[in-house]
């Protein structure tokens, strides 16, 4: 997935609520290679619409075993619905998935679809 | 020998464990079920053994014991949760405030360094933006 978007010079940048010590910690543990922006009280969510109120979120803090978290605390937060904007070089939106079930993401197949129609006749 | 109330609790605990294992490792690849029809009859054959174990013991006029109510319990309450979970999927989409068209909306935010990031940064480059729901 991450070589085909290479391909189309398409980069990654992913935002969430998370403060900077959660998405730093998360990075690590993870393996994530992504930069990821930090938007804890919510303005850039807010301003794109994209708040899901009183969502709720399991997490494991930071506790895990043998490096596999387990999610352990189950708490109500306002959070971003999953959703995934693809941007030209001129900054403009060329494409927007949203997900009615936030389990469900968009599929690496819809991703590519979506990628090689806005760039692929350029 | 095996005494048949213990080893139904523990058979229904194992569905319900089971399933819960096989349900999170579709997460890494992306492939979770749209309708997760299997996992939840497991969890609810997980819930049907523990009945029956206690229905067993019950019956047999025993004390019901921690080796079944252990496992009894663990499977009911795993699978409550397993189909909590499920009943709390929906996003309420319908907010959105960007369309396809438009220039994207600029904003400032920090980077998981605390290094500052403003949008223009991106100027000239192609992105996907992809808003999640933060870190487990």
């Amino acid at each position: 997935m991450r070589n085909d978007l290479e391909k189309h010079d398409v980069r990654v940048i992913a935002l969430s609520k998370d403060t900077v010590q959660d998405a730093a910690f998360h990075r690590q543990r993870d393996g994530i290679g992504l930069p990821l922006l930090c938007d804890p009280d919510l303005e850039v969510i807010r301003q794109y619409g994209l708040e899901h109120h009183k969502a709720l979120e399991v997490s494991t803090g930071r506790f895990t075993i043998a490096g596999i978290p387990l999610a352990l605390v189950p708490s109500i937060k306002t959070m971003a619905i999953p959703t995934s904007v693809l941007i030209d070089e001129q900054g403009v939106i060329r494409w927007i998935d949203q997900t009615d079930d936030y389990r469900l993401r968009s599929s690496n197949e819809r991703v590519m679809a979506a990628v090689k129609s806005a760039f692929d006749s350029c | 020998m095996l005494d048949a109330p213990i080893v139904l609790a523990s058979a229904g605990a194992l569905a319900v464990l089971g399933s819960w294992v096989a349900y999170l490792a579709t997460i890494p690849s992306g492939n979770v079920p749209a309708k997760p029809v299997g996992s939840v009859i497991a969890q609810l054959i997980g819930v049907g053994l523990a009945a029956a174990a206690i229905a067993l013991r019950v019956q047999g006029g025993q004390p019901i014991g921690a080796a079944v109510v252990v496992p009894a319990s663990f499977a009911t309450m795993m699978a409550t949760f397993f189909v909590f979970l499920l009943t709390q999927r929906k996003t309420p989409i319908g907010a959105i405030r960007i369309k396809v068209g438009d220039p994207l909306p600029p904003f400032a935010a920090q980077t998981a360094d605390g290094a500052p990031f403003h949008t223009d940064s991106l100027n000239g480059r192609r992105i996907l933006l992809k808003f999640f729901r933060g870190h487990w």
